[in-house]
């Protein structure tokens, strides 16, 4: 069984006597080399709790344990071994690409020569080696963003927090840096991921943590989470534009059908009939659907669902 | 690349510890505030200057005949002028803005001591201050035909002065409860510190209120400290003003380390 990096026990962050709640009773566990995805929308209370597990924060209520100990009785020991990355690329602008690497890496405790070696290498990974010569600043959004995972990398540390790292990236880089972090946690390194990017997170994530209103609403693997929302086939059909209504009056017969836009539905099926309705759309010359893709249940699918039941449970109570 | 390294790994490349370790993060912690000057050099030089430059211009040429000495008090003024200009408003600002980004949660995140960082903020108040300072002193110098008394004591008074006004400028940057009230608060703070206490004029030329007031501003010693210095070289008088002006120095370095926000429990 594999080790228990963070334990998160019962942990509420208060404000004004209690009226303002961050965060409510989260309890949850992070194990060592799991790529952890910690989902929600903006102000859920994500960045509260990453606070609260750099030590950045004292929960007004529970623990935090890092390796068994509380987070706050040992700060520097988590700053040695957690690599965080904040939303917050332009606190370096000033230096040029190569310094942001090297001094962040040495300020890490990296001797001179293995922080720039180090750094070079993450340059050559990230394509972004003529680069380093170059001050921030004057990089565009999605380069600095770039620079700014490369610090988070630099020191090759045992633990790392991400907070939104692709905001801002085109898919190109993006795709790098989902690449970047999967190598880095095959190497061994444990990953906890921010995001509200949901479709983006289900390419890393093992796990996920879905958060809103300050509460953990659910935690679990991905494929069991799943398993727990609409398990029928969701067909994404787009029309002849303005035939829709001829495509959905004979679509409806197959399943739950939903119009997505102009020229766009979605048909639920159950999995028994898919291969029946997939047989409909390909050999019904008359059907005005001119692309058609099937889909199982998606990390998004999970989290509306979970959202959507907690929202309902809020408003019930 | 290296493999991730596991927690003992990760501690003992961190835990180079002691002074080498402390001067490691201290010189390069300096660099980074280094890379913000060397970034904005030309700003820093003009804006420290100019403020005090006019003023000295102006109250020379307000003044039918200044004698050497009233020269050497308008100068003295003027260079502490610049020290408040940049060390307490400008960074004063600037550390304010930074702490409104959330810029320290970047230091804050790594494994560095929090009395580093602050003091890398200090030096490099120091390097936006020192500029003017010596572009003063050679307009002194030169332009007006001044010959300033130059001893072993300058350099002392110099630091110092330096230190305890940016010392104020960084605590207010570091306390800023919001970045438009601190702009305002250091605004007023430089006109009520340079025109309404002893820096430009003589403490027995203000109201009684004022000069007792005055005795709380370190710039009230600096500006005393700068005249003594540069008219007759170290004296007791010189000695007194330094020692409350390290006073005023050790005191703001132990303020802002307990402004700073930092990890919990440090």
């Amino acid at each position: 069984m594999a080790r228990i990096i963070y334990e998160i026990d019962h942990v509420s962050q208060l404000y004004k006597r209690g009226k303002v709640k961050a965060n409510v009773d989260i309890t949850l566990q992070v194990q060592e080399g799991e790529i952890l995805g910690v989902l929600g929308p903006n102000g859920a209370g994500k960045s509260t709790l990453i606070k609260q597990m750099i030590g950045h924060l004292q929960p007004t209520e529970g623990k935090v344990s890092f390796y068994g100990t509380d987070v706050v009785q040992q700060t520097r020991r988590v700053a040695q071994q957690v690599a965080y990355y904040s939303q917050e690329p332009h606190v370096l602008a000033s230096l040029k690409v190569q310094e942001a690497l090297v001094f962040t890496g040495r300020l890490r405790g990296m001797a001179k020569l293995e922080a720039e070696c180090q750094a070079e290498e993450l340059l050559e990974m990230m394509g972004m080696t003529e680069l380093r010569r170059k001050q921030l600043k004057h990089l565009s959004g999605g380069q600095r963003r770039m620079i700014g995972i490369g610090t988070v990398m630099i020191g090759s540390l045992p633990v790392m927090i991400l907070d939104e790292p692709t905001n801002e990236l085109d898919p190109a880089n993006r795709r790098l840096v989902w690449n970047l972090i999967k190598e880095r946690n095959l190497q061994g390194a444990t990953v906890i991921l921010v995001t509200h990017n949901v479709l983006e997170a289900e390419q890393v994530v093992d796990r996920v943590a879905v958060i809103n209103h300050g509460r953990l609403l659910a935690i679990d693997a991905v494929a069991k989470l799943k398993q727990k929302v609409d398990q029928r086939l969701k067909f994404e059909l787009i029309t002849e534009f303005g035939r829709r209504e001829e495509a959905a009056a004979a679509m409806r017969q197959w399943g739950h059908l939903h119009i997505n836009g102009e020229n766009r539905l979605i048909l639920l099926v159950d999995k028994e009939s898919a291969s029946q309705v997939l047989d409909y759309i390909v050999h019904f010359p008359e059907l005005p659907i001119e692309e058609y893709a099937v889909k199982p249940p998606s990390l998004e699918d999970v989290y509306f669902h979970i959202d959507g039941q907690a929202e309902r449970e809020a408003s019930g109570a | 690349m290296n493999p991730a390294m596991n927690p003992k790994q990760a501690s003992a490349a961190a835990a180079i510890s002691g002074p080498g370790r402390i001067w490691t993060e201290l010189s390069i912690l300096f660099r980074i505030q280094f890379a913000i000057v060397r970034d904005s050099w030309v700003w820093v030089v003009l804006m420290a200057t100019m403020f005090p430059l006019t003023t000295t211009l102006f109250m020379s040429f307000f003044a039918d005949n200044p004698s050497e000495e009233m020269m050497i008090r308008i100068i003295a003024g003027n260079l502490i002028f610049g020290v408040i200009v940049m060390g307490m408003n400008g960074m004063g600002q600037e550390i304010s803005w930074q702490k409104h980004q959330g810029h320290f949660t970047y230091y804050a995140s790594l494994p560095i001591s929090k009395l580093n960082f602050v003091l890398a903020n200090l030096l490099r108040g120091l390097m936006n201050t020192l500029p003017s300072f010596i572009i003063l002193a050679m307009i002194g110098q030169w332009g007006y035909g001044i010959e300033f008394h130059y001893s072993w004591g300058l350099p002392v008074v110099v630091i110092l002065s330096l230190a305890s006004v940016v010392g104020i400028g960084v605590c207010i940057g570091f306390w800023s409860p919001n970045h438009q009230l601190t702009n305002m608060l250091v605004q007023a703070l430089m006109m009520f510190v340079t025109f309404l206490s002893p820096v430009m004029v003589d403490i027995q030329q203000l109201p009684v209120p004022l000069q007792w007031l005055s005795y709380l501003f370190p710039t009230t010693y600096a500006a005393d400290a700068m005249r003594n210095v540069l008219l007759a070289g170290w004296s007791t008088g010189v000695m007194l003003d330094c020692v409350v002006l390290l006073a005023y120095s050790v005191v703001t370095i132990f303020v802002i380390n307990n402004l700073v926000k930092w990890r919990i429990g440090e």
